[in-house]
């Protein structure tokens, strides 16, 4: 019988077995924080780094963070400049004592959608100061490319807007971006409401996916962790089995050669 | 000579003016809080002062939302005791959302936790202008919670020192109690109360600050007879009618111990928040900008512990008003009430 193998999901070198990223911001309590992101076997748990958030003032946070043994990614979330973004990346590497950064640059205000042209411009200045850069962006191909030819090694396109949980909102331009940049690490960051839709995105080849509302949102987060760890096994168990094809007519699974004639119709 | 059983309090917050005001009539009282006069900074004195427990449901267990339930009727019982009369009501909190945040609404509206009898109502356009006159024709859904009310907190600090300073309770302001200062007045007092909050952060493992910010201002535009809630992605921010058209908008809540000033960014969301529900606060006056750090534990309940003739009450996080009477009464009860 064959047996599929898999590679591990690998970020500028280091690799994890979880396909799952997590969030720490929205649960009820720290404790639950804690207890769901335990549950959802993720390895690398996402932090956002407000001004008021120095070492010193949000030390009891972190060390709630850094008690998980986690791999930290810090982000930054609310910038909207690249002068805002690139002076937080740098907070956030003195804070976290990490070169990891998910650049999150928003564009619209109300929809958080990332913007592309300031996100490239922040991208560049990052990889040249030594980061290793997650960028957050919409699922434009072109934008990926120009992202990928930076050198960024992750990229991380949305499903949907942040918080939304609409799920892959255009599966075609997420594959699009897989089968185009086949070498690249994509993760699906944002917009994911249900387990199945983490399912959708690893079946479609992608990595990883990142959430945060799924699980913190919902009414009991630490079973909702659980859900999304099972989807991820199972999305990219699917992948690596090859889906069959689908077909526009019926194919039936039991000939019909043999049938007694009276149960024709 | 008084034969009453010696009392030290230490801090002069929200349950450390509790405790007193429970215990001033049978016990000789002081309070020790590292505060000068009229500088308090305690949570208690930032708040927005809100009962919620139907909208707090949301976020924390039912049996804690229920704790807040019995809670608020100890209020009326413990503004009784004061000289001056406090701003008390509970006529109910009307949640709305602008249309973008609809889906957080009915979002809200499904977490909510039925406390008892006490459920919400879904309101319409015209329920909304019957309940709130001068939102008639801004926001077309919401929910209202009838269970739900507020006080006004300054007043209650006004007049719980007040009262208590006339009722003989010796109020030690500037005095800053370490674990070495309170080992030595529990040695001197038949019992301490440690109501520091983050005070006794050094020695209360897991106690953490949650910053919080809020606006005070006067608006004689705008009327609004109960707290309203908008739904916003990060945090509840409400606006709480507070006597002769004062209004208190808050409050943030930012994982920091940061208790500096309020930024710009939280001062323009609280503000264009009210804007955006009423345009009459476009001319109220800002009367002051306030942070303060929330007490809490890691699974942001309250925690009552004895040691000997010591008791501790702390980690009332963004349910002082809602929680402190009934923590502060469970917490007395055994030994000396």
């Amino acid at each position: 019988m064959q047996s599929l193998t898999d590679t591990k999901l690998t970020i500028y070198g280091e690799q994890f077995t979880s396909r799952m990223l997590i969030g720490s911001a929205l649960y009820p309590s720290p404790e639950v924080m804690q207890a769901a992101i335990a549950t959802s076997g993720a390895e690398i748990v996402t932090v956002s780094l407000r001004r008021q958030q120095t070492k010193q003032a949000g030390d009891d946070f972190w060390t709630l963070i850094k008690e998980m043994g986690l791999r930290v990614l810090p982000n930054t979330a609310g910038c909207h400049s690249v002068k805002e973004a690139v002076t937080l990346a740098q907070m956030c590497r003195e804070v976290f004592a990490t070169d990891w950064i998910k650049l999150e640059l928003i564009g619209d205000e109300y929809n958080l959608q990332p913007d592309p042209i300031a996100l490239l411009e922040a991208t560049e200045i990052l990889l040249k100061d030594g980061f290793k850069v997650l960028p957050y962006c919409t699922d434009d191909l072109v934008l990926c490319q120009r992202l990928d030819a930076l050198g960024c090694e992750v990229l991380m396109p949305w499903g949907a807007p942040i918080g939304t949980g609409k799920g892959l909102l255009n599966p075609y331009n997420l594959q699009t971006i897989r089968t185009r940049l086949p070498h690249q690490t994509l993760i699906v960051d944002a917009g994911l409401g249900l387990p199945s839709h983490a399912c959708q995105a690893l079946e479609l080849g992608y990595d990883a996916v990142l959430l945060n509302s799924a699980v913190a949102g919902a009414g009991c987060p630490i079973t909702m962790a659980k859900a999304f760890e099972a989807s991820t096994v199972a999305g990219r168990l699917s992948y690596l089995a090859k889906a069959m094809p689908q077909k526009e007519v019926a194919s039936p699974s039991t000939p019909t050669l043999g049938m007694p004639f009276w149960h024709a119709n | 000579m008084s034969t009453q059983a010696r009392v030290a309090i230490l801090g002069f917050g929200l349950t450390g003016r509790i405790a007193a005001l429970m215990l001033a009539e049978r016990y000789q009282i002081s309070v020790f809080e590292q505060a000068k006069q009229g500088t308090e900074s305690s949570a208690g004195s930032v708040a927005a002062a809100m009962l919620a427990p139907l909208a707090e449901s949301v976020i924390c267990d039912e049996a804690l939302a229920l704790q807040g339930l019995e809670s608020m009727k100890l209020w009326p019982q413990l503004l009784a005791k004061l000289e001056n009369p406090v701003f008390f009501q509970q006529q109910g909190s009307l949640i709305v959302a602008h249309g973008q945040d609809r889906g957080d609404l009915v979002s809200f509206q499904q977490r909510l936790k039925p406390l008892r009898d006490h459920s919400a109502e879904v309101v319409n356009g015209a329920r909304i202008a019957q309940l709130e006159p001068e939102l008639g024709g801004v926001f077309h859904q919401g929910l209202y919670l009838p269970c739900e009310g507020q006080l006004d907190n300054q007043a209650f600090y006004q007049s719980s020192a007040a009262t208590l300073t006339k009722q003989g309770v010796e109020i030690n302001y500037g005095v800053h109690c370490n674990e070495a200062q309170k080992a030595q007045l529990s040695q001197a007092y038949d019992w301490v109360i440690d109501c520091r909050g983050l005070g006794a952060k050094a020695t209360c493992n897991g106690l953490r600050g949650v910053r919080g910010e809020v606006a005070r201002i006067y608006a004689p535009e705008v009327t609004l007879t109960r707290p309203v809630r908008l739904m916003h992605p990060r945090y509840p921010i409400y606006i709480a009618p507070k006597p002769d058209h004062q209004f208190v908008i808050g409050a943030t809540e930012i994982e920091s111990q940061d208790n500096g000033e309020i930024t710009v960014r939280s001062t323009l969301e609280l503000l264009s928040a009210a804007y955006s529900v009423h345009r009459g606060f476009a001319e109220a006056r800002v009367l002051s900008l306030l942070a303060g750090l929330r007490p809490a534990f890691k699974d942001n309940h309250p925690k009552i512990e004895q040691q000997g003739n010591v008791i501790s009450i702390n980690g009332l996080y963004r349910h002082g008003y809602l929680l402190a009477p009934l923590i502060v009464k469970q917490a007395l009860s055994k030994e000396l009430l």
